[in-house]
Protein backbone atom coordinates (compact mmCIF):
# COMPACT_ATOMS: atom_id res chain seq x y z
CA UNK A 1 0.00 0.00 0.00
CA UNK A 2 3.00 2.47 1.14
CA UNK A 3 6.18 2.46 -1.69
CA UNK A 4 9.03 4.31 -0.77
CA UNK A 5 11.53 5.07 -3.32
CA UNK A 6 14.84 6.68 -3.46
CA UNK A 7 13.95 8.52 -0.10
CA UNK A 8 17.14 11.42 0.84
CA UNK A 9 16.90 13.47 3.85
CA UNK A 10 20.17 15.40 5.44
CA UNK A 11 20.67 17.86 8.43
CA UNK A 12 23.43 20.51 6.94
CA UNK A 13 25.75 17.65 6.36
CA UNK A 14 24.49 14.69 8.59
CA UNK A 15 22.85 12.04 5.50
CA UNK A 16 19.78 10.60 8.01
CA UNK A 17 18.22 9.04 4.86
CA UNK A 18 20.30 8.16 1.82
CA UNK A 19 18.33 6.22 -1.03
CA UNK A 20 15.98 4.55 1.18
CA UNK A 21 13.57 2.74 -1.00
CA UNK A 22 11.12 -0.01 0.40
CA UNK A 23 7.47 -1.16 0.42
CA UNK A 24 4.60 -2.23 2.82
CA UNK A 25 1.77 -4.43 1.97
CA UNK A 26 -1.17 -4.08 2.85
CA UNK A 27 -1.92 -6.27 6.34
CA UNK A 28 0.91 -6.54 7.53
CA UNK A 29 3.85 -5.68 10.35
CA UNK A 30 6.89 -4.01 9.22
CA UNK A 31 9.73 -3.47 11.54
CA UNK A 32 12.11 -0.46 11.10
CA UNK A 33 15.32 -1.69 13.04
CA UNK A 34 18.51 -0.43 13.20
CA UNK A 35 21.40 1.28 15.72
CA UNK A 36 20.48 4.89 17.30
CA UNK A 37 20.65 7.50 15.37
CA UNK A 38 20.09 5.23 12.15
CA UNK A 39 17.41 7.29 10.32
CA UNK A 40 14.54 5.64 11.55
CA UNK A 41 12.78 8.40 13.14
CA UNK A 42 13.44 10.63 9.71
CA UNK A 43 11.90 7.82 7.86
CA UNK A 44 8.54 8.29 9.67
CA UNK A 45 8.57 11.78 9.84
CA UNK A 46 9.33 11.84 5.94
CA UNK A 47 6.13 8.86 5.83
CA UNK A 48 3.71 11.19 7.81
CA UNK A 49 4.99 14.68 6.64
CA UNK A 50 6.63 16.33 9.21
CA UNK A 51 9.70 16.68 7.28
CA UNK A 52 9.90 17.52 3.52
CA UNK A 53 12.06 14.99 1.84
CA UNK A 54 15.09 16.58 -0.25
CA UNK A 55 14.81 13.91 -2.92
CA UNK A 56 12.79 10.65 -3.65
CA UNK A 57 8.80 9.88 -3.78
CA UNK A 58 6.36 8.58 -1.52
CA UNK A 59 3.26 6.94 -2.83
CA UNK A 60 0.14 5.35 -0.66
CA UNK A 61 -1.87 2.85 -3.39
CA UNK A 62 -0.48 4.72 -6.34
CA UNK A 63 -1.03 8.10 -5.42
CA UNK A 64 2.37 10.26 -4.98
CA UNK A 65 1.52 11.75 -1.04
CA UNK A 66 5.39 13.39 -1.64
CA UNK A 67 3.88 16.74 -1.15
CA UNK A 68 1.18 16.74 0.88
CA UNK A 69 1.19 18.38 4.18
CA UNK A 70 0.84 16.09 7.07
CA UNK A 71 -2.91 16.81 7.50
CA UNK A 72 -3.42 15.45 4.14
CA UNK A 73 -1.73 12.18 4.85
CA UNK A 74 -3.37 11.58 7.55
CA UNK A 75 -7.02 12.07 5.89
CA UNK A 76 -5.35 9.22 3.60
CA UNK A 77 -4.78 7.31 6.59
CA UNK A 78 -1.46 7.08 7.86
CA UNK A 79 -1.19 8.23 11.72
CA UNK A 80 1.73 8.14 13.97
CA UNK A 81 2.90 8.06 17.24
CA UNK A 82 6.14 9.56 18.77
CA UNK A 83 9.01 7.85 19.87
CA UNK A 84 9.22 11.22 22.44
CA UNK A 85 5.83 11.44 23.98
CA UNK A 86 3.54 14.56 22.86
CA UNK A 87 0.51 14.91 23.97
CA UNK A 88 -1.92 17.76 24.47
CA UNK A 89 -1.39 18.33 27.90
CA UNK A 90 -3.97 20.66 28.93
CA UNK A 91 -7.22 19.35 26.94
CA UNK A 92 -8.40 16.23 28.82
CA UNK A 93 -7.71 12.55 28.06
CA UNK A 94 -10.54 11.71 26.45
CA UNK A 95 -10.25 15.13 24.27
CA UNK A 96 -6.75 14.20 23.02
CA UNK A 97 -8.54 11.29 21.50
CA UNK A 98 -12.09 13.30 20.34
CA UNK A 99 -10.21 16.09 18.60
CA UNK A 100 -8.88 13.14 16.47
CA UNK A 101 -11.60 11.39 15.65
CA UNK A 102 -13.14 15.12 14.70
CA UNK A 103 -10.90 15.17 12.27
CA UNK A 104 -8.67 12.09 10.40
CA UNK A 105 -10.00 10.05 7.60
CA UNK A 106 -13.21 9.69 8.58
CA UNK A 107 -14.00 12.33 10.93
CA UNK A 108 -17.25 12.02 13.01
CA UNK A 109 -20.83 13.22 12.89
CA UNK A 110 -20.76 15.18 16.13
CA UNK A 111 -18.72 16.09 19.29
CA UNK A 112 -20.40 14.26 20.89
CA UNK A 113 -20.11 10.95 18.71
CA UNK A 114 -16.29 11.78 18.94
CA UNK A 115 -16.35 11.71 22.69
CA UNK A 116 -18.35 8.39 22.71
CA UNK A 117 -15.88 6.87 20.50
CA UNK A 118 -12.99 8.14 22.36
CA UNK A 119 -13.91 6.79 25.63
CA UNK A 120 -14.12 2.85 23.87
CA UNK A 121 -10.81 3.92 22.15
CA UNK A 122 -9.29 4.71 25.86
CA UNK A 123 -11.21 1.35 27.42
CA UNK A 124 -9.19 -0.54 24.70
CA UNK A 125 -5.68 1.19 25.75
CA UNK A 126 -6.44 1.00 30.00
CA UNK A 127 -6.63 4.11 29.88
CA UNK A 128 -10.85 4.33 30.56
CA UNK A 129 -10.12 5.81 34.25
CA UNK A 130 -8.21 9.03 32.70
CA UNK A 131 -10.75 10.60 30.52
CA UNK A 132 -11.33 13.77 32.78
CA UNK A 133 -7.35 13.98 33.64
CA UNK A 134 -5.36 16.62 31.66
CA UNK A 135 -3.22 14.42 29.50
CA UNK A 136 -0.06 16.18 31.08
CA UNK A 137 -0.78 14.96 33.99
CA UNK A 138 -0.27 11.01 32.42
CA UNK A 139 2.82 9.25 33.63
CA UNK A 140 5.04 8.47 30.29
CA UNK A 141 3.91 4.83 29.92
CA UNK A 142 0.54 6.28 29.91
CA UNK A 143 0.72 8.61 27.54
CA UNK A 144 2.49 6.32 24.90
CA UNK A 145 -1.00 4.28 25.14
CA UNK A 146 -2.76 7.66 24.51
CA UNK A 147 -0.64 7.75 21.61
CA UNK A 148 -1.76 4.81 20.18
CA UNK A 149 -5.64 6.00 21.15
CA UNK A 150 -4.91 8.78 19.69
CA UNK A 151 -3.98 8.02 16.24
CA UNK A 152 -6.70 4.87 16.32
CA UNK A 153 -9.30 7.57 16.32
CA UNK A 154 -8.46 8.85 12.83
CA UNK A 155 -9.68 5.66 11.83
CA UNK A 156 -5.76 5.10 9.90
CA UNK A 157 -5.07 2.56 7.05
CA UNK A 158 -1.15 2.73 8.06
CA UNK A 159 -0.36 2.95 11.97
CA UNK A 160 3.56 4.15 12.46
CA UNK A 161 5.10 3.27 15.89
CA UNK A 162 7.76 4.46 16.58
CA UNK A 163 9.38 2.71 20.23
CA UNK A 164 5.53 1.91 21.18
CA UNK A 165 7.33 -0.61 23.83
CA UNK A 166 10.17 1.74 25.49
CA UNK A 167 10.34 2.34 29.11
CA UNK A 168 7.07 0.06 29.40
CA UNK A 169 7.59 -3.04 32.15
CA UNK A 170 7.50 -6.52 30.53
CA UNK A 171 3.94 -7.14 31.51
CA UNK A 172 2.88 -3.97 29.85
CA UNK A 173 5.01 -4.29 26.81
CA UNK A 174 3.02 -7.68 26.55
CA UNK A 175 -0.41 -5.88 26.42
CA UNK A 176 0.88 -3.55 24.06
CA UNK A 177 1.90 -6.64 21.41
CA UNK A 178 -1.05 -8.02 21.96
CA UNK A 179 -2.93 -5.00 20.96
CA UNK A 180 -0.64 -4.52 18.05
CA UNK A 181 -1.78 -7.70 16.37
CA UNK A 182 -5.34 -7.10 17.12
CA UNK A 183 -5.37 -4.05 15.57
CA UNK A 184 -3.51 -5.20 12.39
CA UNK A 185 -6.23 -8.21 12.92
CA UNK A 186 -8.83 -5.22 12.08
CA UNK A 187 -7.16 -3.99 9.03
CA UNK A 188 -4.66 -1.72 9.78
CA UNK A 189 -1.15 -2.17 8.36
CA UNK A 190 1.48 -1.23 10.55
CA UNK A 191 5.03 0.11 10.99
CA UNK A 192 7.04 -0.35 13.88
CA UNK A 193 10.50 1.02 14.97
CA UNK A 194 11.70 -1.06 17.91
CA UNK A 195 14.95 -1.52 19.66
CA UNK A 196 13.27 -4.67 21.55
CA UNK A 197 14.37 -7.59 19.26
CA UNK A 198 12.67 -10.08 20.80
CA UNK A 199 9.79 -8.02 20.23
CA UNK A 200 10.55 -7.17 16.74
CA UNK A 201 10.68 -11.05 16.37
CA UNK A 202 7.35 -12.01 17.46
CA UNK A 203 5.05 -9.71 15.84
CA UNK A 204 6.88 -8.70 12.74
CA UNK A 205 6.15 -10.51 9.65
CA UNK A 206 8.82 -8.48 7.87
CA UNK A 207 12.02 -6.45 8.73
CA UNK A 208 13.84 -3.22 6.69
CA UNK A 209 17.13 -2.93 8.85
CA UNK A 210 18.57 0.78 8.63
CA UNK A 211 22.39 1.82 9.32
CA UNK A 212 23.86 5.53 9.09
CA UNK A 213 20.52 6.21 6.92
CA UNK A 214 21.18 3.72 4.59
CA UNK A 215 19.22 0.05 4.00
CA UNK A 216 21.32 -2.46 4.60
CA UNK A 217 18.98 -5.17 5.04
CA UNK A 218 15.40 -6.60 4.47
CA UNK A 219 13.28 -9.33 4.64
CA UNK A 220 12.05 -11.99 7.52
CA UNK A 221 13.13 -11.20 10.92
CA UNK A 222 14.17 -14.75 11.24
CA UNK A 223 16.55 -14.32 8.06
CA UNK A 224 17.47 -10.72 8.63
CA UNK A 225 18.91 -10.66 12.50
CA UNK A 226 21.24 -13.75 11.28
CA UNK A 227 22.50 -11.46 8.39
CA UNK A 228 26.45 -11.10 9.10
CA UNK A 229 26.41 -7.44 8.70
CA UNK A 230 23.24 -6.10 10.50
CA UNK A 231 24.92 -8.75 13.32
CA UNK A 232 27.97 -6.57 12.93
CA UNK A 233 26.08 -3.26 13.07
CA UNK A 234 24.38 -4.53 16.41
CA UNK A 235 27.24 -5.83 17.99
CA UNK A 236 29.19 -2.41 17.08
CA UNK A 237 26.56 -1.12 19.08
CA UNK A 238 24.87 -3.03 20.95
CA UNK A 239 24.56 -6.32 21.14
CA UNK A 240 20.77 -7.69 20.71
CA UNK A 241 18.88 -8.89 22.88
CA UNK B 1 -27.71 25.47 29.70
CA UNK B 2 -27.67 27.04 32.98
CA UNK B 3 -24.67 28.93 31.65
CA UNK B 4 -27.04 29.78 28.33
CA UNK B 5 -29.82 31.26 30.48
CA UNK B 6 -27.39 33.14 32.63
CA UNK B 7 -25.93 34.86 29.42
CA UNK B 8 -30.01 35.19 28.00
CA UNK B 9 -30.45 37.34 31.68
CA UNK B 10 -27.13 39.28 31.59
CA UNK B 11 -28.38 40.39 28.29
CA UNK B 12 -31.55 41.39 29.10
CA UNK B 13 -30.73 43.35 31.66
CA UNK B 14 -27.71 45.05 29.73
CA UNK B 15 -30.18 46.00 27.12
CA UNK B 16 -32.64 47.36 29.43
CA UNK B 17 -30.08 49.73 31.01
CA UNK B 18 -30.61 52.66 28.59
CA UNK B 19 -34.52 52.68 29.32
CA UNK B 20 -33.86 52.69 33.15
CA UNK B 21 -31.69 55.14 33.85
CA UNK B 22 -30.83 58.44 31.75
CA UNK B 23 -27.59 58.84 33.72
CA UNK B 24 -24.75 59.03 31.36
CA UNK B 25 -22.27 58.41 33.81
CA UNK B 26 -23.71 54.65 34.01
CA UNK B 27 -23.91 54.48 30.36
CA UNK B 28 -20.56 55.44 30.14
CA UNK B 29 -18.94 53.63 31.99
CA UNK B 30 -21.04 50.31 30.75
CA UNK B 31 -20.15 51.08 26.95
CA UNK B 32 -16.21 51.16 27.98
CA UNK B 33 -16.38 47.61 29.92
CA UNK B 34 -18.68 46.63 26.61
CA UNK B 35 -15.94 48.00 24.24
CA UNK B 36 -13.49 46.90 26.55
CA UNK B 37 -14.60 42.97 26.70
CA UNK B 38 -14.98 43.12 22.48
CA UNK B 39 -11.16 44.44 22.38
CA UNK B 40 -10.09 41.73 24.43
CA UNK B 41 -12.66 38.85 23.61
CA UNK B 42 -11.62 39.69 19.76
CA UNK B 43 -8.17 39.16 20.93
CA UNK B 44 -8.72 35.83 22.71
CA UNK B 45 -10.52 34.46 19.72
CA UNK B 46 -7.06 33.87 18.43
CA UNK B 47 -4.61 33.92 21.17
CA UNK B 48 -6.61 32.02 23.81
CA UNK B 49 -8.32 29.53 22.27
CA UNK B 50 -5.36 28.77 18.87
CA UNK B 51 -2.10 30.08 20.72
CA UNK B 52 -1.42 32.34 17.84
CA UNK B 53 -0.23 35.87 19.59
CA UNK B 54 -0.89 39.04 18.38
CA UNK B 55 1.40 42.01 19.40
CA UNK B 56 -0.39 44.48 16.66
CA UNK B 57 -3.93 44.33 17.43
CA UNK B 58 -3.94 47.90 17.52
CA UNK B 59 -3.72 47.52 13.20
CA UNK B 60 -7.19 46.26 13.04
CA UNK B 61 -8.45 47.97 15.54
CA UNK B 62 -7.07 51.41 14.19
CA UNK B 63 -8.24 50.29 10.36
CA UNK B 64 -11.60 49.28 11.85
CA UNK B 65 -11.52 53.08 13.65
CA UNK B 66 -10.06 54.66 10.49
CA UNK B 67 -11.92 53.97 7.94
CA UNK B 68 -15.52 53.91 9.79
CA UNK B 69 -15.01 57.53 10.64
CA UNK B 70 -13.91 58.80 7.98
CA UNK B 71 -16.47 57.76 5.99
CA UNK B 72 -19.13 58.46 8.79
CA UNK B 73 -18.03 62.18 8.95
CA UNK B 74 -18.41 62.16 5.40
CA UNK B 75 -21.76 60.96 5.51
CA UNK B 76 -22.04 57.66 5.24
CA UNK B 77 -25.03 55.82 7.00
CA UNK B 78 -23.16 54.46 10.45
CA UNK B 79 -23.65 50.75 9.41
CA UNK B 80 -22.00 51.17 6.03
CA UNK B 81 -19.30 52.67 8.01
CA UNK B 82 -18.77 50.42 10.15
CA UNK B 83 -18.79 47.36 7.70
CA UNK B 84 -16.24 48.85 5.46
CA UNK B 85 -13.93 49.44 8.82
CA UNK B 86 -14.67 45.55 9.50
CA UNK B 87 -13.69 44.74 5.99
CA UNK B 88 -10.88 46.62 5.95
CA UNK B 89 -9.80 45.13 8.86
CA UNK B 90 -10.20 41.46 8.03
CA UNK B 91 -8.30 42.25 4.44
CA UNK B 92 -5.65 43.44 6.85
CA UNK B 93 -5.73 40.69 8.54
CA UNK B 94 -5.75 37.97 5.92
CA UNK B 95 -2.78 39.76 4.01
CA UNK B 96 -0.66 39.65 7.40
CA UNK B 97 -1.56 35.99 8.20
CA UNK B 98 -1.33 34.25 5.01
CA UNK B 99 2.33 34.20 4.87
CA UNK B 100 3.21 34.54 8.77
CA UNK B 101 1.00 32.03 9.82
CA UNK B 102 2.69 29.50 7.58
CA UNK B 103 5.71 29.83 9.58
CA UNK B 104 6.29 28.62 12.86
CA UNK B 105 8.05 31.09 15.56
CA UNK B 106 7.47 34.31 16.20
CA UNK B 107 7.20 35.83 12.49
CA UNK B 108 3.45 35.94 13.11
CA UNK B 109 3.66 38.01 16.39
CA UNK B 110 6.63 40.45 14.84
CA UNK B 111 4.78 40.61 11.80
CA UNK B 112 1.73 42.26 13.45
CA UNK B 113 3.64 44.01 16.03
CA UNK B 114 5.25 45.63 12.84
CA UNK B 115 2.03 45.94 10.67
CA UNK B 116 0.52 48.07 14.01
CA UNK B 117 3.80 50.33 14.18
CA UNK B 118 3.78 50.94 10.47
CA UNK B 119 0.37 52.10 10.36
CA UNK B 120 0.82 54.02 13.42
CA UNK B 121 3.67 56.21 12.63
CA UNK B 122 1.94 55.96 8.41
CA UNK B 123 -1.38 57.79 9.95
CA UNK B 124 0.41 60.00 12.41
CA UNK B 125 2.06 61.50 8.85
CA UNK B 126 -0.82 61.65 6.66
CA UNK B 127 -3.80 62.30 9.26
CA UNK B 128 -1.86 64.61 11.87
CA UNK B 129 -5.20 66.89 12.14
CA UNK B 130 -7.46 65.98 15.72
CA UNK B 131 -10.64 64.33 13.70
CA UNK B 132 -13.59 66.16 15.38
CA UNK B 133 -17.16 65.70 15.10
CA UNK B 134 -19.08 68.77 13.59
CA UNK B 135 -21.32 70.97 15.39
CA UNK B 136 -24.74 69.49 14.02
CA UNK B 137 -23.23 66.27 14.26
CA UNK B 138 -22.67 66.91 17.99
CA UNK B 139 -26.33 68.46 18.38
CA UNK B 140 -27.46 64.85 17.29
CA UNK B 141 -25.23 62.96 19.46
CA UNK B 142 -26.93 60.43 21.44
CA UNK B 143 -25.53 57.60 23.54
CA UNK B 144 -27.73 55.33 23.89
CA UNK B 145 -27.29 53.41 19.65
CA UNK B 146 -23.39 53.87 21.08
CA UNK B 147 -24.10 51.61 24.07
CA UNK B 148 -26.17 48.98 22.25
CA UNK B 149 -23.33 48.73 19.07
CA UNK B 150 -20.82 48.18 22.54
CA UNK B 151 -23.41 45.61 23.34
CA UNK B 152 -23.82 43.74 19.88
CA UNK B 153 -19.87 43.57 20.21
CA UNK B 154 -19.73 41.90 23.03
CA UNK B 155 -22.22 40.14 22.47
CA UNK B 156 -21.51 39.11 19.02
CA UNK B 157 -17.88 37.90 20.22
CA UNK B 158 -18.59 36.43 23.19
CA UNK B 159 -20.48 34.69 21.48
CA UNK B 160 -17.94 33.61 18.55
CA UNK B 161 -15.89 32.52 21.73
CA UNK B 162 -18.79 30.18 23.13
CA UNK B 163 -19.00 28.87 19.70
CA UNK B 164 -15.22 28.02 19.48
CA UNK B 165 -15.14 26.72 22.84
CA UNK B 166 -17.95 23.92 22.11
CA UNK B 167 -17.46 23.06 18.88
CA UNK B 168 -14.96 20.60 16.35
CA UNK B 169 -13.16 24.06 14.91
CA UNK B 170 -12.31 25.41 18.44
CA UNK B 171 -11.45 21.63 19.57
CA UNK B 172 -8.96 21.82 16.46
CA UNK B 173 -7.76 25.25 17.50
CA UNK B 174 -6.98 24.06 21.15
CA UNK B 175 -4.89 21.39 19.67
CA UNK B 176 -2.98 23.78 17.07
CA UNK B 177 -2.22 25.31 20.97
CA UNK B 178 -1.07 22.84 22.08
CA UNK B 179 1.30 21.28 19.65
CA UNK B 180 0.61 22.14 16.21
CA UNK B 181 2.49 19.12 14.77
CA UNK B 182 0.78 16.54 16.50
CA UNK B 183 -2.72 18.75 15.55
CA UNK B 184 -0.69 18.16 11.97
CA UNK B 185 -1.05 14.35 12.31
CA UNK B 186 -4.25 14.05 13.51
CA UNK B 187 -5.76 15.54 10.23
CA UNK B 188 -6.24 19.48 11.32
CA UNK B 189 -5.59 21.61 8.63
CA UNK B 190 -3.57 23.69 10.99
CA UNK B 191 -2.85 26.59 8.09
CA UNK B 192 -6.70 27.06 7.32
CA UNK B 193 -7.51 27.02 11.01
CA UNK B 194 -5.19 29.80 11.84
CA UNK B 195 -6.44 32.01 9.08
CA UNK B 196 -10.37 31.67 10.00
CA UNK B 197 -9.73 32.09 13.41
CA UNK B 198 -7.19 35.27 12.30
CA UNK B 199 -10.11 36.76 10.65
CA UNK B 200 -12.71 36.32 13.51
CA UNK B 201 -10.18 38.10 15.31
CA UNK B 202 -9.43 40.64 12.74
CA UNK B 203 -13.23 41.56 11.99
CA UNK B 204 -14.26 42.04 15.47
CA UNK B 205 -11.59 44.34 16.19
CA UNK B 206 -12.02 46.16 13.68
CA UNK B 207 -15.99 45.98 14.25
CA UNK B 208 -14.46 47.83 17.96
CA UNK B 209 -12.60 50.37 15.93
CA UNK B 210 -15.88 51.69 14.44
CA UNK B 211 -17.83 51.48 17.75
CA UNK B 212 -14.59 53.46 19.10
CA UNK B 213 -14.96 56.26 16.11
CA UNK B 214 -18.51 56.39 16.83
CA UNK B 215 -18.93 57.20 20.17
CA UNK B 216 -15.36 59.66 20.55
CA UNK B 217 -16.01 63.50 20.04
CA UNK B 218 -12.43 63.86 19.15
CA UNK B 219 -9.65 61.84 18.84
CA UNK B 220 -6.15 61.33 16.83
CA UNK B 221 -6.37 58.80 14.59
CA UNK B 222 -3.14 57.67 15.00
CA UNK B 223 -4.30 57.35 18.47
CA UNK B 224 -6.76 54.21 17.25
CA UNK B 225 -3.51 52.46 16.50
CA UNK B 226 -1.57 53.07 19.89
CA UNK B 227 0.09 49.85 21.25
CA UNK B 228 -2.57 50.67 24.02
CA UNK B 229 -4.94 49.14 22.29
CA UNK B 230 -2.73 45.86 22.06
CA UNK B 231 -1.90 45.40 25.58
CA UNK B 232 -5.12 46.41 26.97
CA UNK B 233 -6.58 43.95 25.19
CA UNK B 234 -3.91 41.20 26.15
CA UNK B 235 -4.05 41.98 30.10
CA UNK B 236 -7.88 42.36 29.94
CA UNK B 237 -7.40 38.62 28.85
CA UNK B 238 -5.00 37.52 30.74
CA UNK B 239 -6.37 39.05 33.96
CA UNK B 240 -9.85 37.73 33.31
CA UNK B 241 -8.56 33.90 32.14
CA UNK B 242 -7.02 33.20 28.55
CA UNK B 243 -8.69 31.21 26.43
CA UNK B 244 -11.86 30.97 28.61
CA UNK B 245 -15.21 32.42 27.33
CA UNK B 246 -16.04 34.58 29.98
CA UNK B 247 -12.61 35.70 30.89
CA UNK B 248 -12.36 39.25 28.84
CA UNK B 249 -15.68 39.81 30.00
CA UNK B 250 -15.03 39.52 33.78
CA UNK B 251 -11.26 41.10 32.91
CA UNK B 252 -12.77 44.03 31.14
CA UNK B 253 -15.35 45.06 34.28
CA UNK B 254 -12.57 44.23 36.59
CA UNK B 255 -10.13 46.50 34.38
CA UNK B 256 -12.52 49.67 33.65
CA UNK B 257 -13.46 49.47 37.30
CA UNK B 258 -9.89 49.48 38.50
CA UNK B 259 -8.69 52.19 35.95
CA UNK B 260 -11.65 55.02 36.54
CA UNK B 261 -11.85 54.10 40.05
CA UNK B 262 -7.88 55.10 40.44
CA UNK B 263 -8.30 57.99 37.11
CA UNK B 264 -5.33 56.43 35.41
CA UNK B 265 -5.66 58.81 32.74
CA UNK B 266 -1.76 59.13 32.21
CA UNK B 267 -0.95 55.86 29.82
CA UNK B 268 2.46 55.48 31.81
CA UNK B 269 1.27 55.04 35.35
CA UNK B 270 -1.72 53.14 33.42
CA UNK B 271 0.74 50.91 32.07
CA UNK B 272 3.11 50.37 35.47
CA UNK B 273 -0.48 49.85 37.42
CA UNK B 274 -1.54 47.55 35.32
CA UNK B 275 1.27 45.85 34.76
CA UNK B 276 2.34 44.53 38.25
CA UNK B 277 -1.54 43.50 38.96
CA UNK B 278 -1.24 41.40 36.01
CA UNK B 279 2.18 39.61 36.79
CA UNK B 280 0.18 39.39 40.22
CA UNK B 281 -2.96 37.92 39.17
CA UNK B 282 -0.78 35.77 36.61
CA UNK B 283 1.21 34.48 39.04
CA UNK B 284 -1.10 33.45 41.41
CA UNK B 285 -4.14 32.36 39.29
CA UNK B 286 -2.68 31.68 35.38
CA UNK B 287 -5.78 31.19 34.24
CA UNK B 288 -7.04 34.64 35.69
CA UNK B 289 -10.04 35.54 37.65
CA UNK B 290 -12.29 32.46 36.07
CA UNK B 291 -9.45 30.22 37.66
CA UNK B 292 -9.32 32.19 41.06
CA UNK B 293 -13.76 32.33 41.09
CA UNK B 294 -13.95 28.76 40.24
CA UNK B 295 -11.08 27.98 43.24
CA UNK B 296 -13.16 30.19 45.44
CA UNK B 297 -16.26 27.93 44.31
CA UNK B 298 -14.91 24.68 45.04
CA UNK B 299 -13.71 25.68 48.02
CA UNK B 300 -17.21 26.82 49.17
CA UNK B 301 -18.77 23.44 47.73
CA UNK B 302 -17.54 19.92 48.18
CA UNK B 303 -14.38 18.69 46.45
CA UNK B 304 -14.17 17.59 43.26
CA UNK B 305 -12.85 13.44 43.45
CA UNK B 306 -9.93 12.77 41.46
CA UNK B 307 -9.57 10.21 39.01
CA UNK B 308 -7.97 6.88 40.41
CA UNK B 309 -5.24 4.91 38.80
CA UNK B 310 -6.58 1.19 39.23
CA UNK B 311 -3.66 -0.87 41.52
CA UNK B 312 -1.61 -2.67 39.42
CA UNK B 313 -2.27 -6.17 40.31
N1 LIG C 1 15.47 17.71 13.09
C1 LIG C 1 16.76 17.33 12.98
N2 LIG C 1 17.73 18.26 12.84
C2 LIG C 1 19.02 17.89 12.72
N3 LIG C 1 19.45 16.62 12.72
C3 LIG C 1 18.53 15.65 12.87
C4 LIG C 1 17.14 15.95 13.01
N4 LIG C 1 16.45 14.80 13.13
C5 LIG C 1 17.37 13.82 13.08
N5 LIG C 1 18.62 14.32 12.92
C6 LIG C 1 19.85 13.53 12.77
O1 LIG C 1 19.60 12.56 11.79
C7 LIG C 1 20.16 11.31 12.15
C8 LIG C 1 19.08 10.26 12.20
O2 LIG C 1 18.22 10.54 13.31
P1 LIG C 1 16.92 9.71 13.63
O3 LIG C 1 16.26 10.38 14.77
O4 LIG C 1 16.14 9.52 12.40
O5 LIG C 1 17.52 8.33 14.11
P2 LIG C 1 16.81 7.08 14.79
O6 LIG C 1 17.19 5.90 13.98
O7 LIG C 1 15.39 7.34 15.01
O8 LIG C 1 17.59 7.01 16.18
P3 LIG C 1 17.08 6.55 17.63
O9 LIG C 1 17.15 5.06 17.66
O10 LIG C 1 18.08 7.15 18.55
O11 LIG C 1 15.73 7.09 17.82
C9 LIG C 1 20.87 11.52 13.47
O12 LIG C 1 22.23 11.79 13.18
C10 LIG C 1 20.20 12.76 14.03
O13 LIG C 1 21.09 13.48 14.85
MG1 LIG D 1 14.20 7.52 16.64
Amino acid sequence: MLAVAGLCKAFGGVRAVWDVSFAVAPGEILGLIGPNGSGKTTVFNLVAGALAADAGTITLDGRSITRLTPDRRNALGIARTYQHVRCLPHLSTTDNVAVAGLYGARPAASTGAARRAARALLERVGLGWAGGVPAGRLTVAERKRLEVARALATHPRLLLLDEPLAGLNPAEAAAALDLFARIRDEGTTLMIVEHNVGAVRSICGRVVVLNSGEKIAEGAPEAVLADARVMEVYLGERAPA
Amino acid sequence: MRGAAAAALALGLLAAVPVLTGRSAVLNWLFLVLLHAGIAQSWNLLAGFGGQVNLGHAAFFGLGAVVARILWLDGAAVPWALFAGVAAAGAAGLLIGAPSLRLRGAYFAIGTLALAEILRITFANAMPEVSALSAAQLGDYALAPRYYLALLLAAGTTTVAWGFSASRFGLGLAAIREDEDVAAAIGIPTFRQKLLALLASTVFAGLAGGVFAYYHLSFYPSFAFSPIWTFDALIITFLGGVGTVWGPVVGAAFFILVREALALRLAELHLLIFGVLFVLVVVAFPGGLMQAGAALGRRLGAPARPAQRPQQG
